[in-house]
């Protein structure tokens, strides 16, 4: 089997799971318990804590955990919406964004709220000056990842941030980075909120952290709060912080090595794939993990399950919208040709040139039989 | 040409006979804190040097800012080559780097064997400056920038301003004491005040345990740590006072609790002070802060004991002390609330004037003296070192 789609999740590594599992039987103290055993619990939640919040140049205060990304980006809305909707019902975002930002925005738009969203480049960039254009006064929140998670495009966050102080708004600046997390560098001082997941660091499934500026207020998430949990209530999930935090050290002490590694699968790849009439919708402007390749003449659900026949786990546009049109495709293209036939090979730097040898044959044969049809 | 790290001394120069005791001391207390750092201190009657890589400088002036004894930290350029043509080749580049309109060249010759004297030496190189950089002219009285040559025996060193020091005596040149660490605001910033004036610190912490918790102990065990930084390894003496406290809540008269703790916690103190080599103990106190905090008060309390009691902060306002804790890192610590033996059996007023024959009315109601023995023998130690922990879980 050959696995190209990292970008979905990504197989816990051996030394986390290690964790995961030494933690789950060593720790059974609750961290919110005064006794020895929760005490023990809590000095190790600290110390996981910590550790992120020095990877992430945060404090361990501005750290909360969730149960993924999607919970981070619809609390991070919701919550900021519940807070400042006196000072106006607006909020800007964009096409970039996953299912659970756009969604969130398609409720918030059926209770009242007028949402933007902010045009994109031919080359998939924000376009700063629209940006610029739609932030008024009314406007409580902008909503922009960091990488998107489609096509792999990256948003310069510091250039917005400084559009919205030049505009004088207090909107509040959420950025999803579940997919910038060891992809791209980063700096959390540039926006208000922001949301990460583990799994996509090679930790387990369950845990995520939303970002919350220390100056920023707003109401719990889950009431029965506690010191360690002041935000979202509820017994700290020990084994999976640990294990997220163990598996974030491991990815910042990789970072240059495994992205240069990343960059050259991803040239070879594309090479591989520029031999056909398709269209490669990744440019230089995104994180070397994502290819994204429309293929015109064959729908992408199509393509996929073709391809899983010869072992190879590829995804069409992004795992949580799986048969759904490409929405930033759509609006880059508005060509139906290529959002409907986009297909999202995702690699890592446990990714071999054998697999990409072998993937490109396999595409190769699949190709050749579904374009004959 | 050489990029290493120069230190002048701070108040030492006052001490004449002592000195190498004062420098020697200075020197260890660097050698402990650069442990990890591949480094070469050598050091003279007047300047201390360290030779490290170039990549590692910024990283022990972060550490040399901690260490008390330094008047200037200076990062200097040492030329082997002490020709006047490598002094100007090298004085061009160090001047090239900084922007400036007026400059002034001292030079001083501790080696007299070298053929130039000092006075030609400033002139030759500013004039070689003066030469190679346009738009700039010396000012001898108020220069913007002012370059150092020292020409010494070994090599000539060049330099520009330094960075102040933190001042005060290398810890450990004015001996030990014993610091009453509570796990409050006052009592690390009266730890670091003291290390400021070179005494060298074990710490006494008294507990109440179940009344207090072993997250309260273990916040005191940070601040230590995180007071290591200024001072050098110390041991941490606990103490569990709650039979004494309990006691004196069943037979004292409630307003006098604290009276006659504080007078307990005072004896505690001093004895295991004698027992463990410490010429004074040190505490937080600050007059008029609390009711124990009251003149009166402080007399009644401080009459057990004849030993030296250090109140380094008796005169601070609080927004001080708190200025002073933010600087020196304790103050997020020292704010997590946790129960300690002073917030455990409160009373609600407190008695501000306390009379001593009420005290020792209580006093003589129980065997303190045994609870006392029994508190010292059982003292846990607790050993403030470097921490090299990894932590197997991450």
């Amino acid at each position: 089997m050959i696995y190209l789609d990292y970008s979905a999740t990504t197989p816990v590594l051996p030394e986390v799971l290690d964790s995961y599992i030494q933690v789950t039987k060593d720790f059974i103290g609750n961290a919110n318990s005064i006794h020895n055993l929760g005490v023990k619990s809590k000095e190790l939640l600290i110390k996981a804590t910590v550790q992120i919040s020095d990877i992430l140049s945060c404090s361990p205060k501005e750290i909360i955990y969730t149960s993924g990304a999607s919970e981070s980006n619809t609390f991070a809305i919701m919550k900021t919406v519940e807070k400042y909707q006196k000072r106006g019902k607006h909020i800007v975002t964009s096409y970039l964004e996953h299912k659970s930002v756009l969604e969130t925005m398609d409720y918030l738009k059926s209770i009242g709220f007028e949402i933007s969203y902010v045009k994109l480049l031919e080359n998939g960039q924000i376009d700063l000056e629209d940006l610029e254009k739609l932030i008024r006064e009314d406007t409580i929140l902008v909503s922009i990842c960091a990488v998107n998670s489609e096509v792999g495009f990256k948003a310069p966050l510091k250039t917005i941030k400084q559009i919205i102080n030049k505009k004088k708004s207090s909107a509040v600046f959420h950025s999803d980075m579940t997919q910038a997390l060891g992809k791209r560098t980063f700096s959390l001082a540039d926006v208000d909120l922001a949301s990460f997941s583990s799994h996509k660091i090679y930790a387990p499934k369950g845990i995520g952290i939303l970002y919350k500026k220390k100056d920023l207020i707003l109401n719990p998430m889950i009431f029965g709060t506690t010191e360690n949990a002041p935000f979202r209530g509820g017994t700290p999930a020990l084994p999976l912080i640990v294990s997220f935090s163990k598996a974030m050290r491991i990815m910042n002490e990789n970072f240059e090595k495994n992205l240069k590694k990343v960059e050259t699968l991803k040239k070879n790849l594309i090479k591989g794939l520029s031999e056909y009439d398709v269209q490669i919708n990744s440019n230089d402007l995104c994180v070397p993990h994502i290819v994204n390749v429309s293929l015109k003449k064959i729908k992408s659900e199509t393509f996929v399950r073709a391809l899983e026949k010869e072992g190879v786990c590829i995804s069409t546009n992004t795992a949580c919208s799986s048969l759904e049109e490409s929405t930033v495709l759509k609006a880059l293209t508005n060509d139906k040709n290529i959002s409907t036939t986009s297909i999202r090979i995702s690699i890592s730097h446990l990714t071999t040139n054998e697999e990409i040898e072998r993937f490109l044959v396999s595409f190769k044969r699949t190709y050749e039989s579904l374009l004959l049809k | 040409m050489k990029k290493i790290i120069m230190i002048k001394y701070g108040e030492l120069t006052t001490k004449k006979d002592n000195r190498n005791f004062f420098i020697k001391t200075l020197q260890k207390n660097i050698e402990e804190k650069l442990l990890d750092i591949k480094h070469i201190t050598t050091y003279d009657y007047f300047r201390m040097f360290i030779e490290c890589e170039e990549k590692d400088i910024n990283k022990v002036v972060e550490i040399l800012r901690n260490i008390f004894g330094i008047y200037e930290i200076v990062i200097c350029f040492k030329l082997e080559d002490k020709s006047i043509d490598s002094i100007f080749n090298s004085a061009l580049e160090i001047m090239k780097e900084i922007p400036f309109k007026t400059f002034k060249i001292e030079t001083n010759r501790s080696d007299k064997s070298y053929d130039i004297p000092s006075m030609e030496v400033s002139r030759k190189v500013g004039g070689y400056i003066l030469k190679n950089i346009s738009n700039i002219k010396v000012d001898v009285n108020d220069p913007e920038v002012l370059l150092n040559i020292e020409i010494r025996q070994e090599a000539v060193y060049i330099y520009t301003k330094g960075e102040k020091g933190t001042l005060g005596y290398p810890v450990g040149t004015l001996g030990k004491a014993l610091l009453m660490l509570s796990g409050g605001i006052d009592s690390p910033v009266a730890a670091y005040l003291s290390m400021k004036k070179g005494i060298k610190l074990d710490y006494i912490y008294f507990e109440s345990i179940p009344h207090t918790s072993i997250e309260a102990r273990n916040k005191v065990i940070k601040l230590a740590n995180i007071l290591k930084k200024y001072g050098s390894k110390s041991n941490l003496y606990v103490i569990n006072f709650t039979k004494i406290q309990e006691t004196i809540y069943q037979v004292g008269n409630e307003e006098y609790i604290i009276t006659v703790m504080r007078r307990m916690m005072y004896r505690i103190a001093e004895r295991l002070a004698k027992k463990i080599n410490c010429n004074a103990i040190i505490n937080g106190e600050s007059v008029g802060q609390v009711a124990s905090q009251t003149l009166t008060s402080m007399k009644v309390i401080n009459d057990v004991t004849n030993y030296p009691i250090l109140r380094p902060l008796c005169s601070f306002d609080k927004s001080e002390i708190i200025e002073i804790s933010k600087k020196i890192d304790t103050y997020e610590t020292s704010i997590i609330p946790y129960e300690d033996c002073c917030t455990v059996f409160v009373p609600k007023h407190p008695v501000i004037n306390p009379d001593i024959k009420e005290v020792l009315d209580i006093e003589n109601k129980f065997d303190y003296e045994s609870f006392i023995k029994e508190a010292i023998d059982n003292a846990l130690i607790i050993k403030i070192e470097e921490e090299k922990e990894d932590n197997i879980y991450l």
